[in-house]
């Protein structure tokens, strides 16, 4: 007797995901189809002219600055975050140090939104303590030269962000790099170049170039920090439809779901070349 | 002269490693402490707690960090009772459809916070217009939100498991499907499903865009308003908020390493508090 068997058959297997299911559908599915539904559809026909409208140079250059902000802070922070990682890897001696940078390496790549903005203020604002120490040493003005309002400004503290989130992801496919693989080259008479390049890169591209991709979405997603840094100051995408839904630029509402239809598909493309680049990756992991 | 070339390639590597440490560290702690110092300080006064209590006295901020509170335990509670049946029904029934499942939970990935909150209101002021007054519709969303993570959490302590030998032994041994349950398989979860909590409350504690956009008042609301007028106040409550995150995601690594005492399984000292196959949890 198997009381935890009252049905049997694959009706039984999919009743137990219909909550899951229903829950899904009402509060993620169906919002982001009515989306979809009001960019293409307009008076009750198939139309293209909500999502025609993003190329206006206006919203063209939203999704513009915000690809390129993307792209910066996720190749800055993809190279900071290789070094980060390999320094975690390589590290020896105390352990203690290793596991605290680590662990706040953990926990800064989770930060982000109002407080970290806050934070940032406070150091290089311009009333900020780094800003104010700055100004009377050297009498230089850091507040004018890297306004944090501004996409300099945005990309310094995505950094503080995409570096950490970098090494914490790229850590695993280091580690997978076995120490035998440098002396069996070694004892075939590579160069430390040659065994970087034919073996080293080959393996870690793909996981890099993934993690990049992460962080990629990662920053064009992003919306409490660079409102609570820059509010309008700097025009993205994310801000944009943020300042529609609050009702405070006038929209029509096929349009500003347009704008969400095309944020959602540059990420669904990123993150799908991701999914296959990690299938790729997984070759050599583990 | 292999090996005295090879002890000085480490020891080179060691000191590279110290300065990509230091620096690493320093800039991570520069906006912390600068934070600490500019809420901390008045101009002239020196250390001053004026700023933070001024903002403590305000009569917003009790009720908004309440009711953030309140909306974390609704969310993590909603969770837990929507994902450990579903979970545990899956794995033990049709273990075919998991796949399924697991792809329908990271769908979240790619609807950013702000995409979510334009949906909901579309579809939700079009159908119940009633639904997204009460501060308490943003319970579902913040499910919807931590849902990547949660799932991932406890479908990796369910795996650690072997459940389907812990009911057929409790089932063997006359235990009803309730009892299986209440005592033998979610004692033996609380590693994870206290991890799954921890990561669900970090999100909504944090998390800005749909509160702040459906004109709900939740405490990262009320840290906003007061950086328009009391910066040196927000500086201190900030500051606050990273240690607290910061304290919580770090009781999360410990409870990940009492679940590998527990079971004697692979004895790996650190758990990072993230890995690779965790993402952001989605509230900036």
């Amino acid at each position: 007797m198997n009381r935890l068997k009252p049905f049997q058959g694959a009706a039984a297997g999919w009743l137990g995901v219909v909550p899951y299911g229903a829950f899904l559908a009402i509060f993620l599915i169906v919002p982001v189809i009515s989306n979809i539904w009001t960019t293409f559809v307009s008076q009750g026909r198939f139309s293209l002219d909500a999502m025609s409208r993003l190329l206006k140079p206006q919203y063209l250059d939203a999704f513009l600055t915000t690809i390129n902000l993307s792209l910066v802070t996720a190749v800055l922070g993809g190279v900071g975050g290789l070094a980060l990682a390999w320094a975690l890897n390589a590290a020896e001696k105390p352990r203690w140090l290793r596991n605290f940078v680590l662990s706040y390496s953990a926990v800064a790549s989770q930060l982000g939104g109002v407080p970290l903005a806050f934070a940032f203020i406070a150091a290089l604002g311009v009333q900020g303590v780094v800003t104010r120490g700055f100004l009377d040493v050297t009498g230089w003005d850091l507040s004018q030269t890297f306004p944090l309002a501004s996409f300099a400004g945005l990309a310094i503290v995505y950094l503080y962000f995409q570096v950490p989130l970098m090494a914490i992801l790229m850590l695993p496919a280091l580690g997978s790099l076995k120490q035998h693989w440098s002396e069996a080259a070694a004892s075939l008479g590579a160069s430390r170049w040659h065994y970087v390049r034919d073996v080293v890169f080959p393996v870690l591209w793909p996981p890099i170039l993934g993690a990049l991709l992460l962080l990629f979405a990662n920053a064009f997603s992003a919306y409490a920090t660079a409102y609570a840094l820059a509010g309008g100051g700097v025009n993205l995408v994310p801000i944009m439809i943020g300042f529609f839904i609050s009702g405070n630029v006038m929209m029509d509402e096929g349009f500003a779901a347009a704008l969400v239809t095309g944020m959602i598909f540059i990420i669904v493309v990123t993150m799908t070349l991701r999914a296959l680049l990690e299938r790729r990756a997984n070759k050599w992991l583990r | 002269m292999a090996a005295l070339t090879h002890s000085i390639q480490r020891r080179g590597r060691q000191v590279m490693v110290t300065v990509i440490f230091s620096v690493a560290l320093a800039l991570f702690f520069t906006p912390l402490i600068a934070a600490a110092v500019f809420g901390f300080t008045l101009p002239g006064e020196g250390v001053s707690f004026e700023s933070i209590s001024l903002a403590l006295r305000s009569t917003s901020f009790l009720p908004q960090l309440l009711m953030t509170l309140q909306l974390a335990v609704l969310s993590t509670v909603g969770s837990l009772l929507l994902l450990v049946p579903t979970l545990l029904w899956l794995h033990l029934k049709a273990p075919r459809l998991l796949p399924f499942a697991e792809w329908l939970s990271v769908i979240p990935y790619v609807v950013p916070a702000i995409a979510l909150v334009s949906g909901a209101s579309l579809f939700f002021r079009a159908t119940f217009p009633g639904f997204l007054v009460s501060p308490y519709s943003l319970v579902p969303f913040y499910m919807v939100l931590s849902l990547p993570l949660v799932y991932r959490s406890l479908d990796a302590g369910i795996r650690a498991l072997d459940i389907k030998t812990l009911v057929a032994a409790g089932n063997s041994l006359g235990a009803t499907a309730i009892q299986i349950l209440l005592t033998v398989i979610l004692p033996n979860l609380r590693p994870a499903l206290l991890g799954a909590s921890l990561l669900s409350v970090a999100m909504v504690l944090g998390e800005y865009a749909l509160a702040a956009l459906l004109l709900h008042s939740t405490f990262p609301v009320f840290l906003l308003e007061m950086g328009n007028n009391q910066p040196r106040a927000a500086a201190a409550l900030s500051f606050i908020v990273i240690i607290a995150t910061w304290l919580l995601l770090l009781s999360l690594s410990t409870a990940g390493t009492q679940r590998t005492r527990v079971t004697g399984g692979s004895c790996r000292t650190h758990l990072p508090v993230v890995s690779s196959t965790t993402p952001p949890k989605g509230d900036r």
